[in-house]
């Protein structure tokens, strides 16, 4: 008996060593590989949602349909390809970070990211990261953050895909991406594109959706290069060019049009020398949009802001169980336009985050920031999370913390208007999550409470001249449930998700829900494969928003798709699939007045090799 | 249920003429729900929604919101701007949605739309059986501004004055119509069109921006922008007194004219001058007010405040020979004028 558990404790010890030496060697592949490592090893007590490329694949192309259909954000959308906003617990689009290889990209100017303007074809991966982030995100995420990553795969590989899609309402679609490496060097790079009239119906109307026509373009190029053993050169590119016709509403023509452009390009340095890892980042931004009231002649407005950012990473791992990090960023603003001259902004952050693992299971850490920024006072900011790890199966998530969102350019320097007084948004938050795992099913369970201060709205002033100013509080509380299975027989794989969110949202004062925030939301996919053939369902309930003097009723869209892989000999791997999008041909608003599609029809093959 | 309602009425109130006026045997029916109150536009949310109109009893008692949907079931366009009237009609203009309903003023029955040949329309005046609506066309390019004639007997747009920048208010007088243009700090001319050949005659120079045009009980017109404000001699459309700003009054908008006094609105404030005075008063009449707009008759002052423009303005009346006030009703969002129907 004796002898039976010194051999369990040998074994488990040992077991132990082995699963720490794995642990280091994820650690430094995540290093090499991911451009943002804090994603992975600094969020133990907070949800994050990865979307893998199949999910991905099947939901082309754009990032408010991904989202809408996978997770538990919600979307304002001004009919379908048209600005875009996301909220996340109830919080506002500038309240949501959008991150790119570890660099937040919300605008400058407005302070969101239209998620229109992002096609997801050209991303590996896709997290969706739950609750306040602005210690390692920055301004803007305090209702959680999307991260879009590039990975670079240092492997002997060249692949090639193609992928062409043609549907309704004379939509094209075609994404070229390829991808080369070796051990020491590799790129990848993808070009897509997509061009439709979006002249959909107005279902119960005579009319359709006129001056909707849209087209953009987007290339990633993502190089990566081992110049020595220790250290590892990349480059980040990514590129988005878009043209679009504003829709009018059911009441309201239009003839306006908007056409941006985003670049943004990031040349990092990893050095991985023992305990010490150590990033330092060049990173330049730049946005531009033009806006023609009258598509027809070629009178517009403009805004632009160039971006300069400096970021130092340093990774110290004092043993296998404590970890530290240093970030310095430096970032120089340069913007201009229609509406505010060529206001500059300089800031500077200083983060310090730790992580320990007191015990196998037990896992915690503790992140502090704190910013200094030309125009305004930036308040300290905290974060503390953790997760206890109950049973195998049983797992606690917490975080408490401190966000920020700064004003905008065109909050501080918009003429007539700007107003140089404001203060940055703060916001605090509670999260407690449960996550249940077993192997067939997972389950999480999150309760959350927001409370945000300083909110800045735009309002009149006693001469009826609108400014912004730091005037609403309001608190955001509720409960996301999400839960996922697998199911595997023989050649039949069945797989669900299902994700449900009851959202409390309410200016403090007032006590009533703000607008478009629903309380209830939620979406349900299935997916079936049985040896070449694949068919899947989703589904997404919206409830009734209130809106500005009104309510919006909730609607329910369904989505379907079937696809068959036709050749999978040798290296060439060629499908096809079909989707029906809105297939019960339901007439639904998710912004009032402006109708969403009909059932419309795609049509998507793919060729790899 | 509101035929029903009407018939009851019509016969209460016939009962009650016939049984108390012997001396006319004339029985006058009522017009319709709406008459004998005020009509409340609204432009509504600019973003998602549409304008609306109230109606309130002029003892305050009915209330009846969005009173063109309920009679028609469907809605007015995106930001109704103003509403004008015409014998038993009302002209209602919605600016995003390039629209104009005309309806029964007293039941508010539908009787035609014009939604062609209006592109930002704002304010409508009437002269000479045809109806002048003041245009913006593109907000940007200058020459685009104009005025689009209705033929009020077949709603159609029979013809289009270019004007001299933004045309905003519009009034009659006799057979011209006088048109503020200028907005935002620039432009600062009331256009002047002779009504029976439909051009423009001359442009008469005011201060910068005009916001609002008043005549007074001679029939000379008053003009008010952000520099001063302006009496013009309809007659001889010569400028016959500039009154400049004072150091309270140094934004002013929403010029009345009331019984040989003219009201306006400044800095959260309402002041009241004599048309007889030369100078702008230093002290107000009313203080600590919000007015998106207001209205002066018969020495009552009709106050709307748009509040944060997202939740229901409301509508509150002061008596100005005590400057108290009367009473108060909640409205809809962003109530931009007050209709005396």
């Amino acid at each position: 008996m004796r002898h039976n558990i010194f051999i369990l404790l040998l074994f488990s010890t040992g077991f132990c060593n082995l699963a720490q030496a794995q642990l280091d060697a994820i650690q430094k592949l995540d290093e090499v590989v991911l451009s943002d490592t804090k994603l992975v090893q600094y969020t133990t007590g907070i949800k994050v949602e990865k979307l893998k490329d199949s999910i991905i694949n099947k939901n082309p192309v754009s990032l408010t349909g991904l989202l809408a259909f996978n997770s538990n954000l919600y979307f304002k959308e001004n009919g379908f390809g048209m600005v875009s906003s996301p909220s996340f617990r109830g919080t506002n689009a500038s309240q949501t970070a959008v991150i790119w290889n570890g660099i937040n990209i919300n605008s400058q100017l407005n302070g969101q990211t239209d998620f229109n303007t992002i096609n997801t074809t050209n991303f590996d991966a896709i997290d969706i990261r739950s609750g306040g982030g602005s210690v390692q995100y920055g301004s803007g995420a305090i209702g959680g953050s999307i991260h879009l990553n590039n990975n670079l795969e240092f492997t002997s590989h060249f692949d090639t895909q193609l992928r062409l899609a043609y549907g309704s309402f004379d939509t094209r679609m075609t994404n070229i991406s390829s991808s080369y490496g070796n051990s020491k060097f590799t790129v990848n790079a993808g070009i897509a594109y997509i061009d439709s009239d979006n002249d959909y119906k107005y279902l119960g109307t005579d009319s359709v959706n006129e001056n909707g026509a849209f087209n953009n373009v987007n290339f990633n190029l993502n190089l990566g290069y081992f110049i020595s053993e220790k250290d590892v050169l990349k480059l980040y590119h990514q590129s988005y060019n878009g043209e679009r016709e504003f829709s009018g509403t059911l009441v309201a023509p239009s003839n306006s049009k908007y056409e941006d452009e985003n670049y943004r390009t990031m040349l990092e340095w990893t050095r991985i020398s023992g305990a010490f890892s150590s990033k330092l980042k060049a990173v330049h931004l730049n946005e531009r949009f033009k806006y023609f009231e009258n598509k027809a002649n070629n009178l517009f407005s403009f805004g632009k802001v160039n971006t300069w950012l400096f970021n130092h990473n340093l990774n110290y791992r004092v043993s296998n169980t404590l970890q530290f990090r240093s970030i310095l960023e430096f970032s120089r603003f340069d913007g201009g336009g229609s509406s505010f001259g060529d206001p500059r902004r300089n800031a500077f952050s200083a983060t310090m985050l730790m992580n320990h693992k007191p015990t196998t299971r037990f896992e915690y850490n503790l992140n502090l920031r704190r910013d200094v920024t030309s125009d305004f006072e930036n308040p300290f900011l905290f974060s503390v999370d953790g997760a206890y790890r109950v049973s195998n199966t049983y797992a606690i998530q917490f975080n408490a913390s401190k966000n920020f969102r700064i004003p905008t350019f065109n909050d501080l320097y918009w003429q007539p208007g700007g107003n140089l007084d404001l203060n940055p948004e703060q916001s605090y938050q509670l999260d407690l999550g449960h996550t249940l795992d077993f192997k067939a099913f997972n389950f999480k369970l999150n309760t959350y409470y927001i409370a945000t201060e300083d909110l800045i709205q735009w309002r009149p002033d006693n001469s009826g001249d609108w400014m912004p100013i730091n005037v609403a509080k309001s608190q955001s509380y509720g409960a996301e449930i999400e839960a996922f299975s697998k199911i595997k027989l023989k050649l039949n794989h069945l797989s669900f998700s299902g994700r449900y969110s009851y959202t409390v949202s309410e200016n403090i004062e007032t006590k009533k829900q703000l607008i478009y925030v629903p309380f209830h939301k939620g979406n349900v996919s299935i997916a079936y494969n049985h040896a070449v053939f694949s068919m899947f369902y989703q589904h997404q309930f919206n409830g009734e928003v209130l809106i500005i003097g009104d309510r919006l009723s909730g609607y329910n869209v369904g989505n379907i798709g079937f696809g068959c892989l036709i050749n999978k000999n040798g290296k060439v791997h060629y499908d096809i699939n079909l989707r029906v999008n809105n297939f019960r041909d339901r007439e639904y608003q998710n912004v009032a007045l402006r109708p969403m599609p009909n059932r419309n029809y795609q049509i998507i093959t793919t060729i790899k090799f | 249920m509101k035929l029903n309602k009407l018939l009851l009425l019509t016969f209460s109130i016939g009962l009650f003429f016939t049984s108390c006026t012997n001396d006319d045997d004339t029985p006058v029916l009522p017009r319709g729900d709406y008459e004998n109150g005020l009509l409340i536009s609204h432009e509504g949310s600019f973003t998602d929604g549409v304008g609306t109109v109230s109606f309130i009893s002029d003892d305050f008692t009915t209330v009846e919101h969005n009173i063109f949907s309920n009679v028609n079931g469907r809605t007015l366009g995106t930001v109704v701007q103003s509403m004008v009237f015409n014998g038993d009609l009302a002209y209602i203009i919605s600016n995003v949605s390039n629209r104009i309903d005309i309806v029964n003023r007293y039941t508010f029955e539908s009787v035609a739309t014009i939604d062609t040949g209006l592109s930002n329309p704002r304010y409508m005046a009437v002269s000479n059986g045809k109806g002048y609506v003041t245009n913006w066309g593109d907000f940007t390019p200058a020459d685009d501004d104009y005025l689009a004639v209705i033929d009020l007997t077949t709603n159609t747009i029979i013809d289009t004055i270019s004007t001299s920048y933004l045309p905003e208010e519009i009034i009659a007088q006799g057979d011209q119509i006088f048109v503020a243009t200028g907005v935002f700090g620039l432009g600062n001319s009331v256009d002047v069109i002779n009504t029976i050949t439909d051009t423009l005659e001359e442009s008469i120079t005011v201060g910068n921006s005009p916001n609002s045009l008043q005549l007074d009980a001679d029939g000379d017109l008053w003009v008010l922008s952000s520099e001063n404000l302006i009496e013009i001699n309809t007659t001889t459309n010569e400028v016959i007194k500039t009154v400049e700003l004072n150091n309270s009054i140094t934004a002013p908008s929403k010029l009345n004219f009331d019984s040989g006094n003219l009201y306006l609105f400044s800095g959260g404030a309402v002041y009241k001058m004599e048309a007889t005075a030369t100078t702008l008063p230093e002290t107000a009449e009313i203080e600590g007010v919000s007015f998106y707009d207001m209205s002066v008759r018969n020495g009552v002052l009709y106050g709307l405040d748009a509040k944060d423009f997202q939740s229901a303005g409301t509508l509150t009346t002061y008596d100005l020979s005590t400057n108290t006030e009367i009473n108060t009703a909640t409205l809809r969002i962003i109530p931009g004028e007050v209709y005396f129907n």
